[in-house]
């Protein structure tokens, strides 16, 4: 896939969030007031869905559940937040909001495994 | 709060009969301990001094994840809200609903330390059940006299099981001192609601039961120095009590500010009226209670029979939200009471408040 087409960016209002539908692949198009994120439509932590439990403010997305937040503009990770938060590359082409998605970007909940060997130490 | 081991499965578990040991493999080590019989793992590893993640102790939040590398475990409540996520196949548990069979060797995917940095070690005590009383159509109080005493940060909570019951249950405590040798307690009676059934009928009062603590995060220190903003609906008003009884032992008010909205559903509703007008008083102009009536439009902007408790009409989070525009500097807030007035209060702090997530202190219960 290449450019994909999400919105206007009129449709998300400053300090919101918005679920759109890009060719079958749900995303979430965050406006932190002076600019637009393109990310997965759950949070990394628990799977909450962003566009209900996430606010935005001071360009930070929080997700109300465990208070994981992030700044939207360097993307740091902020408090006791343990994931990064991934994101589609964006453009703002004539008031249009345009995602590259070459794949679905996900958590893997099912695939990664903090469990692995590698992950403890082994003192 | 909420809950429930069950107490049927317990029955019926093929439980060890002495201790087992224990090796749990963390981002941080290898720690051993020694697990009960009957006893959860998450228990056995806390009052070893692990800090082992968690939160609300009783199987709903899910934190207490873990995997079982080697050795038979027995899970309580398999049905339990915070295991929906886990992986079972790969033997993936809850650690406060599973109890050790024989020796295993369990992984927690976190950062573990051999003692807690702040808080206290929690152990297992019983108490008699005594002082039980009403404070309104729902509400009851109540206090355990603990057979050893127990130090505790005010906003801390314990786990009370009582015997016939269903159930393990977290509770705040309502006061605050040193070495308590007793603890007050209080319960919102639910539909269907088993443990606030019993306390309201005839057995409770005098009958013994198992206490396990403190545990809980969002606690209160004066040496932070901050403001305190609490927001609170019910029973969630418990640990508030705590706060403002430690903070005015400190001397807090004096030199900082403190902010409580209590939301209830009517003026008849509201509970610990004295005390707050009393701490009102105490503070000298530098602490601020509020009852929000989210059915019932006071009549006036004061309590009529509790001067000091100012009267409000809406959501909690609402009065909140109003009362606080300009006034979040520097300060710390705490949030109790049922799920959604806790999300909307942290809706307020963040997008209203501007409060990163760090000054906000919750049990995360669900």
């Amino acid at each position: 896939m290449s450019w994909t087409y999400l919105c206007d960016a009129a449709d998300v209002a400053p300090n919101s969030l918005k679920l759109v539908d890009a060719n079958d692949i749900r995303v979430v198009v965050a406006n932190y007031g002076s600019g637009f994120r393109a990310i997965p439509p759950i949070c990394p932590h628990m799977e909450e869905p962003l566009d209900e439990s996430g606010v935005i403010a001071n360009c930070v997305l929080t997700c109300t559940k465990h208070l994981w937040a992030w700044n939207l503009i360097s993307l740091e990770l902020l408090g006791e937040t343990e994931k990064p938060l991934k994101t589609y590359e964006l453009k703002e082409e004539d008031g249009k909001l345009l995602a590259f998605i070459a794949e679905e970007l996900t958590y893997d909940f099912e695939e990664e495994d903090d469990m692995d060997d590698d992950f403890f130490s082994k003192s | 709060m909420t809950s429930l081991a069950r107490a049927d499965d317990l029955a019926a578990a093929p439980l060890a009969r002495e201790n087992c040991a224990v090796s749990v493999e963390t981002k941080s080590g290898v720690f051993g301990f020694d697990c009960a019989p009957g006893e959860t793992l998450l228990y056995a590893g806390l009052r070893h001094g692990l800090t082992l993640p968690h939160e609300c102790a009783t199987g709903t939040c899910g934190t207490c994840r873990g995997r079982v590398m080697t050795g038979e475990v027995d899970v309580a409540w398999e049905e339990a809200p915070g295991a929906a996520r886990l992986k079972r196949d790969k033997g993936d548990v809850l650690l406060c609903q599973t109890r050790a069979v024989g020796d295993c060797v369990l992984r927690v995917p976190a950062e573990v330390a051999a003692k807690p940095a702040r808080h206290q070690i929690p152990a297992y005590r019983t108490g008699l059940m005594e002082n039980i009383r009403r404070l309104t159509g729902d509400v009851i109080s109540f206090e355990v006299a603990l057979s050893a005493p127990m130090d505790f940060d005010a906003g801390q909570f314990v786990v009370v099981e009582a015997p016939g019951l269903e159930g393990a249950r977290a509770y705040s405590m309502v006061n605050f001192t040193r070495s308590a040798d007793r603890i007050e307690l209080v319960v919102k009676r639910k539909p269907s609601g088993g443990f606030g059934d019993w306390l309201f009928g005839a057995t409770a009062e005098g009958a013994k039961v198992k206490v396990f603590g403190p545990l809980g995060r969002a606690t209160f220190h004066a040496d932070e120095h901050k403001n305190l903003l609490m927001i609170a609906g019910g029973s969630g008003i418990a640990g508030m009590m705590s706060i403002l009884a430690s903070a005015a032992e400190a001397d807090h008010f004096r030199t900082r500010k403190g902010y409580v909205f209590f939301g209830v559903r009517t003026l008849a509703d509201g509970f610990y009226l004295q005390e707050f007008a009393q701490r009102v008083a105490e503070a000298q102009g530098n602490l601020e209670v509020t009852l929000a009536l989210s059915h019932e439009d006071p009549a006036g902007a004061d309590h009529p029979d509790h001067p000091g408790v100012k009267l409000a009409s809406g959501m909690v989070h609402e009065v909140a939200g109003r009362a606080m525009a300009g006034r979040y500097d520097d300060l710390i807030a705490y949030v109790a009471g049922p799920p959604p007035m806790v999300d909307g209060a942290l809706r307020t702090l963040i997008t209203q408040g501007g409060l990163s997530p760090s000054a906000i202190r919750y049990d995360k219960f669900g």
